[in-house]
């Protein structure tokens, strides 16, 4: 799959890969829930309107919210069910849990599946902007962390004369199999998607970035990619290579500036599975309805990749005894409560076996986080600035560079709690730069 | 989680256990950083007391006990929680005992290990906190107090029959050594009461100015024997150096720990797999010792009762011989242990690679310095760290390593205008 040898970059850590009890688990429908609390902001910002009533039965595919704005997008029901009540929920924006309205269905019936329709011919050669339009329609969003509305990613990414489009399968979190699962088993629909975004963002260079030990795997894709014109390439897995930033700078060499975005250096990033909900919606008119979740941990049985409807309980769909419930990738998840639902940002709904968080001690300069920090940040001296409230040394240090992607705390013998001091830090900093 | 960043949230919030991301922890905590390093420590100790016999032993034994009491009852005094346990105490004690010699008498050992806990560390506020490093703050002390006692004069070194047993005060000088191997101890006495290397060393390089250069020094064997060693190798019995063998099997006059290099290079290592040291400073530290010993001028007394100052003392009388010379005044003082355990210790070095490799060439710099030049200072590598150690924040704060996605040099903007990051355009 490698024809080229990559650079990478500074720090990082091997990180204990944890993935073996879901790295050959085929996608399976998920355990059935008794009801759906389908978010009506699934990418933050303003919620959805709704129009349906409690009490009304809904088919799968029916209109339940409509956008208000160009933030928001509309939301469909995931299965038949009938409406009984409007509710709140919680689902993962990008520095934390995004609470939003949610309509909630009960008496389910048919519920998805991952989707298998065959193409409609021609798909190939949809021009770009019939392809935006097809985005457009099928309201779409990102399938990551703080998700938004595809066409807006598409438009900012056009915007900022973006040559390059990356898809990001390294997968680099402990645990976390789901684009991995996905694209085992749809390789050549994820090949698809990522060439019609190429195409509609009007990338010119179009990778498809793996992690080297998985290539095994990925042979549909990489054959499906390299008729597409997509460059696969698989990379080593040090961790955080799967970070946007990093991967760019990897592919690329181009550095995000502090506080920017990779398309700020022309570049975008996707994943596999908004790659794989362009395809379904774009060639074969298939609405998103859900997507591959990771279940696993070592505190639950119901281990392995799930095809899991928008609006599932995490804690009901994990099925462990007892917090914490974590939804996303270990290094960088939030904590589950019993609001936490289902969104396309859930890649991983994990309940590992974790230890209650230690008392922090005092630093004690072994220079860790400085070694392993991938932004190059000295984490000791930022720790400082932080005990001492200086938001302008930190600014001086740097601090915006940071990625959130959890090493200094991994790694920090003295057990502080590196990364969230980071992320306060920079926002306290973006406080004031931004005015 | 308070969002807004002021001292008093922070003063409050920051001994809270935080239960966010991320939810896996690395397993080393600093107790096992501490202990581990401390049983690195125990290596070159050993050597200490097979070499320098059981009053080694007492020694350290000595020095971990005052410095675990002396932390303990400071503490409580003070009324402030004991950072880190007691390993870093434990830690404390033993690279003290490293330093000091075995017929150190224990007031002078509990005298040292006061000023290490109580100067050192307690009244900086502990572990992670402290500008110099706390045991050789101990061993500083007592090197000004104890002038006449620990001034690198004439040491004992166990002979080869009363090894680990032997009483290292129970010391005669030899008439005619020539190494330590294959010598039974001098009658009646378990040790060999030794020159210590550094002094003929000094005497090789040094001229007092008042006295005629009493033997020539590097350039004796050019005239008379060829021979890859300084003219000290051959030279009549007290200010004869050891052979090389003695210096790297550590049976030399010295410190507890500061002799075994063989072992000291070993536990360094160790050290350095565990990720507990960069490879860059002690490296550092030693090759800067090693540059400036090749390179400085000394004094050499001429073939006619001429004294001359040579540069290039490698060079100057051929590489051999100056290749001994030089590797002699890195072996002979206590630059190996300064190198592996002292000037690694965490918390009074730079955590950058970049400022540790200056902080390191400028402390080797100035060890090989003192030793050369300075002849009153009887510790010249525990004085040149513990004097970077002083500038080691400055050197952290100035060494600025290129942050992600910043323009090289940045920072200097970044000090005129803290917030003139480039904005993320949206």
């Amino acid at each position: 799959m490698l024809a080229r040898r990559y650079a990478t970059f500074t720090g990082g850590i091997d990180l204990p890969d944890l993935k073996d009890a879901t790295l050959d688990a085929p996608v399976r429908p998920g355990p059935v829930p008794a009801r759906l609390r389908v978010p009506l902001a699934p990418c933050g910002g303003p919620p959805a309107e709704p129009v349906v009533a409690a009490g009304q039965r809904v088919v799968a595919g029916q209109r339940l919210g409509a956008a208000s704005d160009d933030a928001a997008v509309d939301v469909y029901a995931p299965a038949t069910g009938t409406v009984s009540r409007l509710t709140r929920v919680a689902t993962a924006g990008r520095y934390g849990p995004a609470h939003s309205d949610a309509v909630e269905l009960v008496e389910l019936e048919h519920l998805p599946e991952l989707p298998a329709e065959p193409p409609t011919a021609g798909w190939r050669e949809l021009a770009a902007a019939q392809v935006r339009e097809r985005i457009a329609d099928g309201a779409l969003t990102t399938f990551r962390r703080g998700a938004e509305p595809l066409s807006g990613w598409i438009e900012r990414a056009r915007a900022a004369g973006c040559r390059v489009l990356i898809a990001n399968v390294m997968e680099h979190e402990p645990y976390v199999t789901a684009d991995h699962a996905l694209l085992r088993a749809r390789g050549r629909q994820v090949a698809g998607g990522l060439m019609l975004l190429g195409r509609a963002i009007g990338a010119e260079t179009v990778y498809l970035a793996a992690d080297r030990r998985r290539t095994d795997d990925y042979h549909p894709a990489e054959d499906a990619a390299r008729e597409l014109g997509i460059e696969p390439v698989a990379l080593e897995h040090k961790y955080p290579t799967g970070a946007d930033v990093m991967l760019v700078k990897i592919l690329t060499r181009c550095e995000t500036p502090p506080g920017g975005s990779p398309t700020d250096v022309g570049a975008a990033v996707v994943d596999a599975a908004t790659c794989f909900a362009t395809y379904a919606q774009v060639a074969c008119g298939v609405r998103p309805s859900g997507r591959v979740v990771t279940v696993a941990g070592e505190r639950t049985s119901r281990v392995g990749n799930f095809f899991v409807p928008f609006g599932v309980g995490c804690v009901d769909l994990v099925g462990a005894p007892g917090p914490p419930v974590l939804h996303g990738g270990a290094m960088t998840a939030l904590r589950c409560d019993e609001a936490t639902v289902t969104s396309p940002a859930s890649d991983a709904v994990l309940a590992p076996a974790v230890e209650t968080p230690p008392h922090p001690g005092p630093c004690i300069r072994c220079g860790w986080c400085v070694a392993h920090c991938p932004a190059r940040l000295n984490v000791a001296a930022l720790n400082d600035a932080f005990e001492l409230a200086d938001v302008d040394r930190a600014a001086r240090l740097g601090v915006r560079a940071c990625i959130a992607c959890g090493v200094c705390s991994y790694i920090c013998p003295a057990r502080l709690p590196l990364t969230q001091r980071m992320n306060q830090l920079n926002r306290a900093v973006g406080r004031v730069a931004d005015g | 989680m308070a969002d807004e960043l002021t001292a008093a949230t922070v003063m409050r919030t920051r001994r809270l256990p935080a239960f966010e991301a991320p939810f896996l922890r690395a397993p080393e905590g600093a107790r096992r950083v501490f202990l581990v390093t401390l049983g690195a420590a125990c290596a070159p100790l050993l050597a200490g007391v097979v070499l320098f016999g059981w009053r080694a032993a007492v020694v350290a034994c000595i020095c971990v006990a005052a410095c675990v009491i002396i932390e303990h009852v400071t503490y409580r005094v003070a009324h402030t929680p004991a950072l880190g346990g007691r390993s870093h105490a434990y830690l404390t004690g033993v690279l003290l005992a490293l330093t000091l010699p075995a017929f150190t008498p224990w007031y002078v050992a509990v005298i040292a290990s006061a000023f290490a806990v109580i100067i050192g560390k307690a009244v900086f506020g502990g572990v992670g906190h402290f500008l110099w490093q706390p045991a050789l703050v101990g061993r500083f002390a007592v090197a000004v107090m104890f002038p006449a006692l620990l001034a690198p004069g004439d040491w004992p070194v166990l002979a080869q029959n009363r090894l680990l047993v032997g009483d290292v005060t129970d010391a005669r000088t030899p008439m005619d050594y020539r190494g330590w191997q294959d010598r039974s101890a001098p009658e009646g006495a378990d040790a060999f009461r030794l020159p210590h290397p550094r002094r003929a060393l000094a005497k090789l390089t040094n001229r007092p100015t008042d006295a005629p250069p009493a033997y020539s020094g590097l350039a004796m064997p050019r005239l008379e024997m060829p021979g890859a060693a300084p003219a000290a190798l051959h030279a009549p019995s007290p200010d004869r150096l050891p052979p090389m063998r003695d210096l790297v099997f550590g049976t030399r006059p010295g410190g507890i720990g500061e002799t075994c290099i063989i072992v000291l290079l070993v536990a360094g290592g160790y050290l350095v797999y565990r990720d507990y040291v960069r490879w860059q400073l002690p490296v550092a530290f030693l090759a800067s010792a090693w540059c400036v010993a090749a390179v400085a001028p000394v004094q050499l007394a001429g073939p006619s009762q001429t004294v001359e100052t040579v540069w290039f003392p490698l060079l100057v009388e051929g590489l051999d011989v100056g290749f001994t010379y030089v590797n002699y005044q890195l072996l002979s003082g206590a630059t190996v242990l300064a190198a592996t355990f002292l000037i690694t210790e965490m918390s009074s070095r730079p955590a950058t690679v970049g400022g540790q490799v200056i902080f390191g060439a400028a402390a080797g710099a100035l060890a090989m310095g003192l030793q050369l030049y300075v002849t009153a200072v009887p510790i010249p590598a525990y004085a040149a760290v513990l004097a970077m150690n002083t500038f080691a924040p400055w050197i952290e704060r100035m060494w600025r390593p290129r942050v992600l996605g910043r323009r090289r040099l940045a920072w200097l903007g970044s000090l005129v205008h803290p917030f003139g990051e480039r904005r993320p355009k949206r």
